[in-house]
């Protein structure tokens, strides 16, 4: 399995298969929604250098605070797909080439990925307590006291992080989009299978 | 005798850390059961993996998964149960287990105002931790089942239709696989899932029997109703046709049961509902007999 080194560069990027599992080493920032929606409708987001801390990992950690500083007790990748709405503002605006999560995301997203030569890494399985031993620092937290532990924006360095999959590629090729339209063309024989009529209709009461 | 304040917490608070940080027996039975079976590469490394990191979280290293998402508690007790305090007590005792354990990292700080987004940090405010208690138990004692329920299930997995008369057992067919193949997609909710169906009743009560079926039943036991336990078995084998395994991956296992509930409903009506509940299938119990004694399972009855 290929270890990518962060920040992704265009020659590794371009190099990376749709499906392909990956491992990453680096420096990452994490965030959520609120991210998504501070950055793009009021403009604020963590003062940190996009070019050098390129990988957004899609995440709501639990975090415990000791003497020595912040330790990740476990980082479950959370669900991409509900930042659609922001995810190519967000991705053109810091020029992300790495986004990590679950899921993943829809057409507009995979466009601005695309103009960036940028991949999005879906998880694979559960896997927030393998991961946590993978974090080999906690550099910095912003916005801890406004937003809390969960939506705040973590910087972790990472080293051999994974593993996660190809799932959107640096040409706009999506692997789940490509699995469900193999999974739409087998509901007709399904619906049959389950005895539903080919022309079955739900009652419209709407007009 | 009186069952304390004291111990009706303690018995809350290592339910939901049970519950957070171990993986119920028949779910790792059936998920071991699941990759024996998926033959895609990608498939089985997610099974795999989700059982590692349980493994790693038995073992006190880290949680099953790190969204541990709506606290909820069940209880049911007993004609002769007697509260200190009363049971208006036992909400309290729920909200003092769930912010300690929230304090001590087993449960993530994930409830937050609607609309403000306000994150108070011990997942306590208006309706939450959700408790519900029933009295359908001869004894003195209290049946605890705490379940810590993951946002991709609930937030991916949730559906509702009022449907007719005349849409009839096509119309609940149709839109309950219809629902899997959504939710699944991409691998939303985290399938393998359990998937709670309600069928009749009222909207709420609806979706109430959804969601306790997709929580509250062992797998692999079906509804004592003949007719019903046929489309559960019916729909499970759809299921498995769709192509989507484990995470969304193609594979076979879309689900790991499907669990339909059934309630006398209005002549006019015929509402469904879906509630998913995710791979790892959160939830452990807390049985507290009448001297105060407590015990702890995962094996659901």
């Amino acid at each position: 399995m290929r270890n990518i080194t962060l920040p992704l560069s265009e020659a590794d990027a371009e190099s990376l298969k749709l499906g392909e599992m990956v491992t990453v080493s680096g420096l990452l920032f994490t965030g959520r929604s609120r991210f998504h929606i501070r950055a793009i409708e009021d403009n604020i987001y963590p003062p940190i250098d996009y070019e050098k801390i390129n990988c957004f990992f899609h995440v709501g950690p639990v975090m415990r605070q000791t003497e020595e500083g912040w330790e990740v007790v476990s980082c479950e990748p959370t669900s991409s797909i509900r930042f659609e709405r922001y995810g190519a503002d967000v991705v053109r605006k810091f020029r992300l080439r790495t986004l990590i999560g679950k899921t993943t995301m829809g057409p507009e997203t995979a466009k601005a990925l695309k103009e960036v030569r940028g991949v999005y890494l879906s998880k694979i399985g559960l896997s927030g307590n393998a991961l946590r031993g993978q974090v080999k620092k906690v550099h910095d937290v912003y916005f801890l006291d406004e937003l809390g532990k969960t939506e705040c924006t973590w910087i972790y360095e990472v080293e051999n992080f994974g593993p996660f999959f190809v799932a959107m590629d640096a040409n706009g090729r999506n692997y789940f989009e490509e699995l469900s339209a193999e999974a739409n063309a087998r509901m007709p024989e399904i619906e049959k299978m389950l005895n539903i009529p080919a022309d079955y209709e739900y009652t419209e009461v709407n007009g | 005798m009186m069952l304390t304040k004291k111990t009706i917490t303690e018995a809350m608070y290592n339910a939901i850390r049970l519950g957070a940080t171990k993986m119920p027996p028949d779910i790792r039975a059936a998920l071991q059961k699941a990759l024996a079976e998926e033959t895609d590469p990608m498939a089985k490394k997610h099974l795999e993996i989700s059982l590692q990191n349980a493994d790693m979280s038995e073992k006190g290293n880290g949680l099953v998964c790190a969204d541990t998402g709506f606290p909820m508690f069940f209880v049911h007790a007993g004609k002769n149960t007697e509260v200190e305090g009363g049971f208006n007590t036992l909400q309290e005792c729920a909200a003092e287990a769930t912010a300690r354990a929230t304090a001590e990292c087993f449960l993530r700080p994930t409830m937050v105002h609607p609309l403000t987004r306000k994150n108070p940090g011990d997942n306590v405010g208006p309706g939450m931790p959700k408790l519900e208690l029933v009295f359908d138990r001869d004894d003195d004692g209290l049946e605890i089942l705490a379940a810590p329920k993951g946002g991709g299930s609930e937030i991916f997995g949730t559906f509702y239709r009022m449907m007719f008369p005349a849409d009839g057992e096509a119309g609940i067919k149709k839109f309950v696989i219809e629902c899997i193949k959504d939710a699944c997609y991409a691998g939303k909710v985290c399938p393998p899932a359990i998937i709670g169906v309600g069928i009749g009743g009222t909207a709420d009560l609806c979706m109430s029997m959804a969601k306790k079926a997709a929580l509250l039943r062992p797998i692999g036991k079906h509804h004592s109703d003949p007719e019903v336990a046929r489309l559960e078995k019916e729909l499970y084998e759809a299921a498995r046709k769709i192509g989507i395994g484990p995470m969304g991956s193609r594979g076979i296992n879309a689900v790991l049961a499907i669990n339909l509930d059934a309630a006398v409903t209005h002549t006019a009506a015929l509402p469904v509902a879906v509630n998913a509940q995710c791979l790892v299938g959160r939830r452990w119990i807390a049985r507290i007999d009448g001297a105060g004694n407590i015990d702890y399972t995962g094996e659901i009855e």
